[in-house]
């Protein structure tokens, strides 16, 4: 798309020289939002080069006054196109207006709060997470948690209620594709244990949280690489949102230890008993080690 | 096979004697034949037992091989543990099979001589015993001194662990972190943080600069930053300028026993503890709303310096995690 459209589009590099002092990163920033329409950041505050903050990021493709693409080699920030916000519209009436209004805005037409929350300035990137994951529309309004389950709509049609909603208010973070050509799963596994174990557990088996809340398991390989990225970038529910903290490459490596390695765990003892713990694992010893023993004791000492 | 199983010799076995000499006379006995009733029904009709067995230790052979080769192909634990696992059962299967099914079971007697010596035995017994002591025993004193010496000190190098554990003592090394007035937060790589590099609902864990990659600084003095608002944020009394744009900062130990509170619930504003689910209100002080732990956590006072990076005002103002003996119990009014 947009080499297709090479010739009109605004390219903006705020590139390293932009950087150098606080004057030119100011009037970079403030050329870029010229060039990119106004986007709300209220996403991403982030003043560090490449953490996700589209005017801090290596490459930034505007065009006609809205952001398309920002990013760099490690995560590349896509917003669907704007004509799918069509298509898109006609979607969020059918399946998603009833709770959060019609204009998404989290007010119904008399006025009064909808069920659900506002989903303006957003950004695209959690309105394909809540969708992908299928936890929305949810089936339980009343439920504490809305929770993973198969998606209702396609990734396509994801992508059509995000062009929708972002075009209402455009913000930040738009959809990651994370490039994981060279990440470093061992600093994603440092990173995994410094920001995500404490709740996703080390072994990334999910755990319980406060208040029948849980944080949900990464070991289910149908957790995408994709899904990843935009719950660590918008901090989906009770999960904390990783921003200015987490570089965009750091985000890939946490990405790729994620689906290389929690998604495919190496287990050189054998059996991995799901990685639940210490406390199922010992049952487990204790009843078919210690008990088969006991049965094979039982044999041996019998009478024939 | 089970003809060759016949009636054929006696045994030499030890016969029944007072005590006295290697007295051995042969006795008859009688082995086991197929009519002997020790032996079990399937020892009488063997062939298929046998051939079952047979079959059992072929089996574990075949994985004993199997094992052999899964370790020089390097195949994986399933592969290894697997076959040696079945191997060494079916080998002890095979064997406890074969004395179950095919040997003859008891219950057998076997006849014993009688235990007790005879008068005359015992009292030569006890008059040696009197005589040696006085001759031999007495004479050895200084081998019991020394053994009685070692034995001492033995006592008094056993004591020495005891003792060294009592000191030195701790002094004020509990109650105090690497963090003073004017450390700079930064994070496990070492950079500073600003106003932009949380945005509202994010957390990191971050140290005193210099210590984010020593012991002391990943156990003691880590600290949990979290965003709560995006104005400044006053979580307690006597607290109005220490939680700058609503960066606030709480000992990452638990008062309870020390573990890491990771857990971070943004829609509830909760830090929990993922040991005992502690749980602490992030917006008023970290007091505790759930679990054992006894008191707050810590706060951290900040303030954001010239050049826009997080700093502490001062040290923490209280002993950071769980109770000890010593510790001066101010603390944050949590009522």
């Amino acid at each position: 798309m947009a080499v297709a459209a090479l010739g009109t589009l605004a390219l903006v590099f705020p590139g390293a020289s932009a950087q150098a002092s606080t004057t030119a990163k100011a009037s970079a920033v403030s050329s870029s939002v010229k060039a990119c329409g106004s986007v709300n950041l209220k996403g991403v505050t982030a003043t560090a080069r490449n953490s996700g903050n589209p005017f801090k990021s290596s490459e930034l493709i505007c065009f006609d006054g809205m952001l398309i693409r920002y990013g760099n080699n490690a995560i590349t920030y896509t917003n669907p196109p704007a004509s799918f916000a069509t298509a898109g519209k006609l979607l969020f009436d059918q399946t998603c207006a009833s709770c959060h209004g019609s204009e998404a805005n989290g007010v119904t037409p008399s006025g009064a709060a909808s069920i659900g929350p506002n989903l303006q300035g957003v950004g695209s990137a959690t309105i394909d997470f809540w969708i992908t994951t299928g936890r929305m529309p949810a089936t339980d309004i009343a439920a504490i948690e809305a929770e993973r389950k198969p998606p209702r709509l396609t990734n396509k049609e994801a992508l059509e209620v995000a062009a929708y909603i972002n075009s209402l208010d455009p913000a930040v973070p738009a959809v990651p594709t994370v490039n994981m050509r060279r990440a470093n799963v061992s600093v994603g596994a440092n990173l995994f244990q410094l920001n995500c174990a404490a709740c996703h557990t080390i072994t990334g088996a999910g755990d319980a949280l406060a208040f029948g809340t849980n944080a949900p398991s990464l070991q289910n390989r149908e957790v995408t690489a994709q899904q990843v990225a935009e719950a660590m970038r918008i901090g989906p529910a009770n999960m904390p949102r990783f921003s200015g903290n987490l570089s965009d490459s750091q985000v890939r490596d946490v990405v790729a230890y994620v689906t290389r390695y929690v998604q495919h765990p190496a287990n050189p003892g054998g059996a991995g008993l799901g990685g639940v713990g210490p406390v199922a694992e010992g049952f487990i010893a204790l009843l078919i080690g210690v008990g088969g023993l006991a049965l094979i004791c039982f044999w041996i000492g019998e009478r024939s | 096979m089970s003809d060759d199983l016949e009636l054929t010799d006696l045994a030499e076995r030890p016969a029944p004697t007072d005590g006295h000499g290697p007295t051995r006379t042969k006795v008859p006995m009688p082995i086991a034949t197929l009519s002997d009733p020790h032996l079990g029904d399937a020892a009488k009709k063997p062939e298929r037992t046998e051939a079952l067995i047979a079959l059992v230790l072929v089996v574990a052979i075949v994985m004993m091989i199997g094992f052999g080769i899964a370790y020089v192909e390097n195949w994986n634990p399933w592969a290894l543990g697997g076959t040696i696992g079945a191997g060494l059962l079916l080998l002890g299967f095979g064997l406890t099979a074969w004395g179950k099914y095919l040997m003859p079971q008891g219950p057998f007697v076997e006849e014993r001589h009688l235990l007790a010596s005879s008068p005359d035995e015992r009292t030569a017994m006890s008059a040696a015993l009197v005589e040696r002591s006085a001759v031999v025993v007495k004479r050895r004193k200084v081998l019991g001194g020394l053994f009685a010496l070692g034995a001492s000190i033995f006592g008094i190098v056993a004591l020495f662990p005891l003792i060294r554990s009592l000191g030195p003592l701790p002094g004020n090394s509990l109650d105090v972190t690497n963090w003073r007035k004017g450390t700079l937060l930064v994070d496990s790589n070492g950079r500073s943080v600003n106003k932009g590099t949380l945005v509202v609902g994010g957390i990191m864990t971050v140290y005193p600069e210099g210590r984010e990659n020593t012991d002391y600084g990943q156990s003691v003095d880590q600290t949990v930053l979290i965003r709560v608002q995006d104005t400044d944020l006053v979580t307690a009394e006597h607290r109005e300028t220490w939680a700058p744009a609503g960066y606030v900062a709480y000992s990452k130990l638990c008062t309870h026993l020390g573990c890491p509170v990771g857990l971070y619930e943004q829609q509830l504003e909760l830090l929990v503890c993922p040991c005992h689910q502690s749980m602490f209100n992030v917006r008023n002080g970290a007091i505790p709303q759930f679990g054992p732990a006894p008191r707050p956590l810590p706060q951290l006072a900040l303030y954001f310096d010239d050049n826009g990076d997080l700093r502490a005002q001062a040290p923490y103002d209280q002993a950071v995690g769980p109770g000890f003996y010593e510790r001066n119990t101010t603390q944050v009014d949590g009522t």
